[in-house]
């Protein structure tokens, strides 16, 4: 077993004392924007990216890797206490697990899904342990037509499943492409859509883009449709689960898991799916079905797990074909980038040690964000009372430091702004942004490969239907194309099941719109 | 059928499904009135209808405008990539392929997003009051006001002046209530910051007259 003793040596990295630092910073980091609402791991990781010039590959990657579990961590204890999911795949786990704080039961809430997502997000890594290395050992065979028809096929499902509906999400993937496009050419040296202006030669920053869209569309946003009255349910007692509570929670942790981690791992879009799975699926085996509704555990529990378990899904197309299928992801991947490293099959006969010293890390921050998430979770939830004009500002603040920090200019803050007001125009619009992100980052690489094959093949386009396995992922990106409208279904499905059982519905309306 | 547009599902508001349901049926809209279909349910909340909804007027209108805007930067793709060469004999793909095919979709996304857009928004049920958007849309030029300002100023002024001066106007503009409170803790805030991000981990900040 090579993968296990690769892990090992992976450990033995991981667990020295300055990656373990890092690895804490990053949970803590992540846990922290996790919960508080407008920030997400995303925008964090975009704005840390300027450290990638100051610390070596590992420290960053096992950072990020913390930000990026961390943040799924948090996510549910904001939705679960306030009812308004710090990131979309959290959305979910506030149906159910809302009610129960409201019930009161919240800390038994808190510790259903702290408890699941340890559990998922340690099976999802093992997953990832060996998943990874099969995939990248059948990726080594893909030339350019393979991954021109994986990237099509992922910017279809992305746009399909990030989206609330597929025009919306293709309509978002696009504006991504197009801001991809802005700056010279690599391959002519021609410069495009940069109209003279020095400033958009060099395109725009990756990190420009995210905080523009993240931060200042969110802020914007607030701004416009003001500060909803919300309220922070409190956290009465310790997070501890009763001996009934363990037996409704494992099995759905362990049946979300099974579902999270397989759906993650498709190059198709990231974790919402499988929750939303996961809620029917519980909702339909469950011995207490008129729970749900008023607080079931099981619709706790499940959902979170599965979340946590596509998260770690993600990681293996991210990791062994390049291939991000969530916001957090893209950003990840041009960290990766900034270190002259391209993820793919290469990665692990080149950079083999790196790779497993950060799946090593993601175990140990597993372990952490359990210890962090179980005894701490009130001081978490104190987090939930700083005033929301105060986060909003300081986002502002961070998000011009952040593009100041990558090398910006007074022009570069313009084009921030401008940014910025394409986003709340989206969020206006309710196009989803976060297959802007995956489209600015996969669609330069799109665009290379195509290059690429055609150039192989002398510009002849059958190249890309020329192999068996191409002409399945075409087929597999119109079923795609199709797969909206099963998504659609099952969110009815959740959504009717629980107008069903819960007409005395509070009135604080719909939350705003969660942003990944 | 307003059961199904009324789930407490928290995506129910931005589906578009809903929205469209929503929009066939004014009654069905949350903020609108409250639905014969759940007796129990209070009048509508206080707060203002969710600016991002995409199912009233202004999230149709919104839509259309984005759409517009992405036709017309598709025209603009398109004529940047007419401009530039072939690239290395014609049968290869040169630099204004790609942008050739992302300039078509836009073109194509946008235009489908604006018509159905416009023929939404002629069932769809009002939005926030004229009066009531003026005011939003006046914040939003001030914040976005203060942050050119901002971005003007911070070569001279230094970073954490700027910054404390930005985190107090955006605060206040999002409803803060205590202005000299509001004040410090921007003040506390960009201190902090610099002397993180300037002292500690050494990115050199604009420092102004006076070095930080």
């Amino acid at each position: 077993m090579t993968e296990i003793s690769a892990l090992i040596d992976g450990f033995g990295a991981a667990l020295s004392p300055v990656n373990l630092l890092w690895a804490l910073l990053g949970v803590t980091i992540g846990t922290a924007v996790g919960v508080l609402p407008g920030i997400g791991p995303a925008l964090t990781v975009a704005l840390l990216l300027p450290l990638t010039f100051r610390l070596d590959p590992a420290a960053s990657l096992i950072m990020f890797a913390g930000i990026y579990y961390g943040g799924m961590y948090g996510g549910s204890t904001t939705s679960i206490l306030l009812n308004t999911p710090g990131e979309s795949a959290s959305m979910v786990s506030a149906l159910e697990g809302n009610k129960m704080a409201r019930a009161g039961r919240g800390a038994a809430a808190l510790a259903a899904a702290a408890i699941g997502s340890f559990v998922a997000g340690t099976i999802g890594t093992v997953g990832l342990t060996f998943l990874a290395p099969v995939v990248a050992d059948f990726a080594v065979g893909f030339g350019p037509p393979e991954y021109v028809a994986l990237m099509a096929l992922a910017f279809v499902t992305v746009s399909a499943l990030l989206g609330r509906s597929i025009l919306r999400g293709a309509a978002s993937l696009l504006i991504g492409v197009t801001i991809g496009l802005v700056g010279i050419d690599q391959q002519s040296g021609d410069a495009r859509l940069a109209f003279g202006l020095p400033s958009l030669l060099d395109g725009i920053d990756v990190v420009v883009v995210v905080v523009a869209l993240f931060a200042l569309g969110e802020t914007f946003s607030r701004l416009m449709h003001g500060t909803g009255g919300e309220t922070v349910e409190p956290v009465r007692d310790r997070a501890v689960l009763s001996r009934s509570d363990w037996r409704r929670s494992w099995p759905a942790w362990l049946r979300g898991s099974a579902l999270g981690f397989p759906i993650g791992s498709l190059p198709a879009g990231g974790a919402e799916v499988p929750t939303f799975l996961s809620y029917s699926v519980e909702k339909r085996l469950s011995k207490r079905r008129e729970e749900f509704g008023h607080g079931a555990i099981e619709g706790v529990a499940g959902p979170e797990a599965a979340n946590n378990a596509a998260a770690a899904g993600v990681l293996v197309p991210l990791l062994t074909i390049g291939l991000p299928t969530s916001a957090t992801a893209a950003v990840i991947l041009t960290a990766f980038q900034s270190y002259g490293l391209q993820p793919g099959p290469q990665l692990f006969s080149e950079s083999g040690p790196l790779l497993w010293t950060l799946i090593a890390s993601l175990y140990i921050g597993n372990v952490m964000l359990l210890v962090l998430n179980l005894p701490l979770v009130r001081m978490w939830a104190r987090l939930l009372t700083i005033p929301a004009y105060a986060i909003y500002a300081a986002v502002l603040v961070f998000a011009t430091l952040g593009t100041f920090a990558s090398g910006g200019t007074t022009a570069d803050l313009l084009i921030l702004y401008a940014l910025g007001l394409l986003a709340l125009l989206m969020h206006a619009a309710d196009v989803p942004i976060a297959p802007a992100v995956v489209g600015l980052i996969l669609g330069p690489l799109l665009e290379q490969e195509l290059r690429r094959a055609l150039a192989l093949s002398q510009g002849d386009p059958m190249i890309l239907v020329s192999s068996p396995l191409t002409v399945v992922l075409w087929v597999l990106m119109a079923l795609a194309l199709a797969l909206p409208l099963v998504a659609k279904t099952v969110r009815r499905d959740v959504g009717r099941t629980a107008a069903e059982e819960e007409p005395e519905q509070e009135a604080a309306g719909p939350p705003p719109a969660p942003r990944a | 059928m307003s059961a199904t547009a009324d789930t407490p599902d928290p995506r129910a508001a931005q589906h578009p499904a809903a929205g469209e349901r929503a929009a066939q049926d004014p009654a069905a809209q949350p903020s609108a009135a409250p639905p014969a279909g759940a007796p129990g349910r209070p009048p509508a909340a206080p707060a203002p209808p969710p600016f991002d909804g995409g199912s009233d007027r202004r999230g149709h209108q919104a839509t259309a405008a984005l759409g517009a805007l992405m036709a017309v930067f598709g025209v603009v793709v398109l004529a940047d990539a007419a401009s530039l060469g072939d690239g290395v004999g014609a049968a290869l793909v040169g630099p204004g392929g790609f942008p050739m095919v992302v300039g078509v979709l836009l073109i194509g996304v946008g235009a489908a997003l604006a018509v159905r857009a416009l023929a939404a928004l002629r069932t769809a049920p009002a939005g926030a009051p004229a009066a009531e958007l003026k005011g939003r849309f006046l914040r939003l030029a001030a914040l976005v006001g203060a942050l050119v300002v901002f971005a003007v100023v911070l070569p001279y002024a230094g970073f954490t002046l700027s910054s404390a001066l930005l985190f107090t106007a955006a605060a206040l503009l999002l409803g803060a209530p205590h202005p000299w409170r509001t004040a410090a803790y921007g003040w506390t805030l960009a201190g902090v910051l610099f002397l993180l991000f300037d002292v500690l981990i050494g990115l050199s900040l604009p420092g102004g007259p006076w070095g930080f």
